[in-house]
């Protein structure tokens, strides 16, 4: 049994991130768990949390995450704690995109890494930096101004994010807030290719389209549109990236954004966190809205796994479908976080019926 | 009548000879690349001024020319290198007949290497040109000599000069009472430690690397032998179609280039004709993960053999050969910079790659199911994106099929108008395989990369061909029902089996089906299989996540629906089952039957399966005991 979970293992590590290595992983660890294998599937889950994440499976990441925890508390020295600590953050980045998860719950799984951090000796910059992140995430920007002062005031250890992963979270910060100034100045380092790692500029030239378009920077926001939607189109992971070019080409052109919209509605379809595909959804029927009120006759493409799909369908009925499901989730997560945000924004980009 | 005169850099220059050796340049074979390039941006710069004076028709060469009557009108660029001595007295000289220098000229480069110590490595990037480029060229000899001497005469002044400089930044300029010829000779004498980069082998094999598709003679000598280095004819780079008729020729370049047996290639051309080259059809299957290491020459030059960037991402069973005169690489030239042009020219040159694909099709259908087999995933790849390429590609496609990996016309044929059924994961194709095989009936696995992406875009290329998704759950369509009587007949104890089952979210059906020897089928959702999952993930975890993965479960819960338990009426073991009147014991059946199915699917069971599993083997012992004593 050990040879075909190496061998399946084995399958996964020639594969790209992805559906398929996901489900070959999957395959294994379900073997290595008939087989009581505990550390060979501990092993497993670390690849499937890290190829989940950053192949957008959230959910999974969460789910192979949570075990890997439980067996770790039970047997600390077997395990190499600064990885899984390296990860929690991970899972505390996506808890808010799920609206099941309530309140109480998120600050506590805060608290249990600022626990766990302190016990290992690393400071609690990241603490401060992720619940600048999370308040960001649930629409509290008040607060996220006031944690984006705690957590620069903490020096860096080898458990912070990277310089570019912050410094581009204080770019979206400013994106939110609807203070251009400051988020072009913010991305200064990151757009001159000074400040970047593996999700930077990727998360920050969508967040800079608005602002440079705002401010008559047409050109600039058309060239950041292109770098940007060029290093994320074939990466599920950056779904809400995608949707928010979505949001700009639903101002500056919708007619490209019709390409846009039909290569990615069937990653939003079966994408396992609400946030994200809420995020989709509202932004898509933007656009759509744009073209329908322009009169613009067209059909637009829904890939095979939408069963209401039929080649005929109109925009105003693809627009009758989809802006519901995006209303009822904003719904759910301003319930959820206590206040309107996402609903106040829906109303924004949204034009009512 | 000769005039030395002492000057001084106003830079380290040891510092900047530090920062070329050690951060910019890889090794110090460059110096080669750096030497040639000066040659070569010379003779391009003379090339330049003979086209403005022709065009203004003043041919102010005239004067320069009188000297040197081996030159005709029709000029041509030319460089020879030179080796000499022996062991540390070796000497490589480097010759040109380009535009050569004049005395401010050799003062502007000077003064050019003293701004770039301010600036550092990043000046090869932003340095266009031709005197700023030699400058900075030249600093990369010091890694192998410790003295540069450069003779040369310029064509717009004629007076010979000398520059002699060392290592430590100091240099003298004198004129020259000798005439020499118009151009540039460079000598450099081998510093200890360097006898490496003076060999013979070495710099022939490193002119031909950097310098093959020059197009003048690169000529190297040798103890009094010349020979020609680089390539004798480029003419084909104009044109690389003429290149299909030559392809033994063109297959041996490319390994002469690229270290690499090809047996197939592509010629491409951006319709500008600024951008060419040779795509290779990799003769071995890729790792979808290796990095395409394309070679790439600027303006003849060459610039790197590892860019990755110059052919859309889907090529990777491309190895090419690129030459270009319109890209801008990046300092480390290892990448193109991503502008606007690199988008076009990548995308001309896809196209091109396609259309040969196309081409062949039509023409040479064996050609190309050869390269499919090969590349068959990369090709795929490239027909989700590109509805115009699997239109033409989809019927050489293979998928494994309960006939076997077929291709897909032929599964077309099979299906014979029908829908093409196909499961979107691996993990349903595996659930119903045994069953749908049993029956004769055609299911595609579309759970591989790229597979159901491609299924599902079919009937966007033709509306003839259909597909349809199938899920595990449907699978008991093509099994047969009971008849009414015998629904009435079981009614009762499908209710028993139900309430058994009802703990686990699983629920219990009756059909017929094939294989007999397969009592039970349990079919399970992608959702029910990720609450499966979170629910055995529950009983591991710590508190706090066992709460998170509660919550969670409930939005899973919504859409995940039941699991089904399908029991085969065509087996003996399940006929039997129906038949007991017990209720116990049809209950303890169930729940064994259930066990046993998890178990056959690799289903990692929760403790309360566990439980289960115990709770009714307990009970069949209990009962065959039972039963041994009636008897």
């Amino acid at each position: 049994m050990e040879d075909t979970i190496y061998e399946l293992m084995e399958q996964a590590q020639d594969l790209p991130g992805g559906a398929a290595k996901l489900a070959i992983l999957e395959e294994a660890v379900r073997l290595a768990d008939t087989s009581g294998l505990k550390e060979l599937a501990y092993e497993i889950r670390g690849e499937i949390v890290d190829c989940a994440i950053f192949n957008g499976y959230p959910l999974k990441s969460l789910i192979a995450f949570s075990w890997q925890l439980g067996q770790f508390d039970q047997n600390p020295e077997e395990y190499d704690a600064d990885e899984l600590l390296w990860n929690y953050k991970w899972i505390l980045g996506k808890v808010c995109s799920f609206s099941n998860i309530s309140k109480t719950q998120i600050e506590d799984l805060a608290e249990d890494m600022r626990r766990r951090y302190a016990e290992y000796g690393y400071n609690e910059r990241p603490y401060y930096y992720y619940k600048f992140r999370i308040a960001m995430d649930m629409g509290e920007l008040d607060e996220a101004r006031r944690y984006l002062d705690t957590f620069r005031s903490v020096e860096r250890d080898s458990m912070s994010d990277c310089e570019a992963c912050e410094q581009s979270q204080m770019v979206r910060f400013y994106y939110l807030t609807g203070e251009d100034e400051q988020a072009l100045a913010v991305a200064k380092p990151i757009l001159s290719g000074r400040m970047k790692c593996a999700e930077v500029p990727h998360v920050t030239l969508s967040q800079v389209l608005l602002p440079l378009y705002r401010q008559g920077e047409v050109d600039e926001a058309k060239e950041n549109h292109r770098k940007g939607y060029r290093l994320i189109r074939d990466e599920r992971d950056f779904l809400k990236t995608i949707a928010e070019h979505i949001e700009y080409l639903a101002i500056a052109d919708p007619i490209q954004g019709i390409e846009v919209v039909e290569r990615h509605l069937h990653m939003a379809l079966d994408y396992e966190s609400g946030l994200e595909q809420m995020y989709f959804y509202a932004t898509m029927v933007s656009l759509l809205q744009k073209l329908d009120t322009s009169g613009e006759k067209r059909l637009i493409r829904l890939p095979a796994s939408l069963e209401w799909a039929r080649e005929d369908r109109t925009l105003t009925e693809i627009i009758a479908y989809f802006r519901p499901l995006a209303e009822s989730a904003a719904a759910d997560f301003d319930r959820r976080n206590g206040n309107t945000f996402y609903s106040d924004w829906i109303g924004k980009i949204v034009q009512t019926a | 009548m000769s005039q030395t005169d002492e000057y001084r850099f106003q830079v380290n220059l040891g510092g900047m000879i530090d920062i070329l050796a050690n951060h910019l340049y890889s090794s110090p074979r460059v110096f080669i690349r750096e030497v040639l390039q000066n040659a070569t941006d010379a003779i391009t710069a003379r090339k330049e001024l003979r086209k403005v004076a022709a065009e203004s028709n003043v041919l102010q060469e005239d004067k320069a020319l009188e000297d040197t009557a081996s030159e005709s009108n029709d000029y041509e660029g030319k460089v020879i290198v030179e080796l000499s001595g022996s062991g540390e007295h070796q000497v490589l000289m480097i010759q040109d007949n380009g535009i050569g220098l004049s005395e401010e000229d050799i003062h502007r480069f000077l003064s050019i290497i003293g701004q770039s110590s301010k600036k550092g490595a990043d000046l090869l990037a932003s340095e266009t040109s031709f005197i700023g480029r030699f400058g900075i060229g030249l600093l990369s000899c010091f890694m192998v000599s410790d003295e540069i001497v450069v003779l040369t005469r310029s064509v717009k002044e004629g007076i010979s000069m000398e520059w002699r400089g060392k290592p430590d930044g100091t240099y003298t300029i004198r004129r020259l009472e000798t005439e020499l010829p118009v151009g540039t000779q460079i000598y450099l004498r081998c510093k200890p430690g360097s006898e490496f980069y003076y060999e013979p082998a070495q710099v022939e094999e490193s002119l031909f690397y950097y310098g093959a598709l020059l197009p003048y003679p690169v000529m190297l000598s040798v103890d009094g032998e010349t020979k020609r280095v680089n390539l004798p004819s480029t003419s084909w780079m104009q044109d690389p179609d003429q290149l299909r008729s030559r392809r033994s020729e063109v297959l041996d370049l490319g390994y002469r280039l690229m270290g690499e047996r090809f047996s197939d290639f592509i010629p491409l051309r951006t319709t500008s004709g600024r951008t060419g080259g040779i795509a290779f059809i990799l003769p071995r299957s890729v790792n979808l993960n290796s990095k395409r290491l394309h070679r790439v020459y600027l303006k003849h030059m060459l610039v790197s053999d590892k860019a990755e960037n110059v052919l859309p991402e889907w090529a990777f069973f491309i190895k090419s050969l690129i030459w270009t005169d319109e890209l801008q690489p990046t300092a480390s030239r290892e990448y193109f910079y991503e502008n606007e042009q690199l988008d076009d020219v990548r995308s001309e040159l896809g196209t091109c790659i396609r259309e040969e694909l196309l081409r062949m099709a039509q023409y040479e259908p064996d050609r190309l199911q050869h390269w499919i087999r090969l590349h068959e995933l990369s090709m795929k790849a490239l027909a989700v994106e590109d509805d115009e390429f699997l239109r033409i590609m989809y019927r050489w496609f293979s998928f494994e099929s309960t006939f076997g990996r077929r291709e897909l016309k032929e599964l077309i044929q099979e299906a014979d108008g029908r829908p093409l059924h196909y499961t979107s994961t691996v993990d349903e194709y595996r659930q119903i395989t045994h069953v749908a095989a049993a029956q004769s009936m055609l299911v595609i696995n579309g759970g591989y990369i790229y597979d159901s992406d491609i299924l599902e875009k079919l009937h966007w290329i033709d509306p003839n061909l259909q597909t349809e998704r199938l899920s595990p759950e449907e699978v008991s369509l093509s099994f047969t029902g009971l008849t009414q009587e015998e629904r009435e007949s079981y009614y009762g104890v499908l209710r028993v089996m139900d309430a058994a089952l009802q703990p686990m979210r699983c629920r219990a059906e009756l059909k017929r089906f094939e294989p007999v020897s397969l009592p039970v089928l349990y079919t399970i959702s992608q959702d029910a299989l990720t609450l499966r999952s979170m629910e055995n993930t529950v009983e591991e975890t710590t508190s706090l996540f066992s709460n998170v993965l509660d919550s969670l479960k409930a939005g899973v819960q919504q859409n995940s629906g039941y699991s089904t338990l399908y029991f085969n009426l065509n087996n003996p073991v399940v006929a039997r089952i129906l038949e007991a009147t017990d209720t116990q014991m049809v209950t303890a059946a169930t729940e064994m039957m259930y066990v046993n199915a998890l178990m056959m699917g690799h289903y990692p069971m929760n403790r309360s399966e566990l439980g289960l599993m115990n709770r009714s083997v307990l009970h069949f012992i209990n009962w065959g005991l039972g039963n041994g004593q009636n008897a």
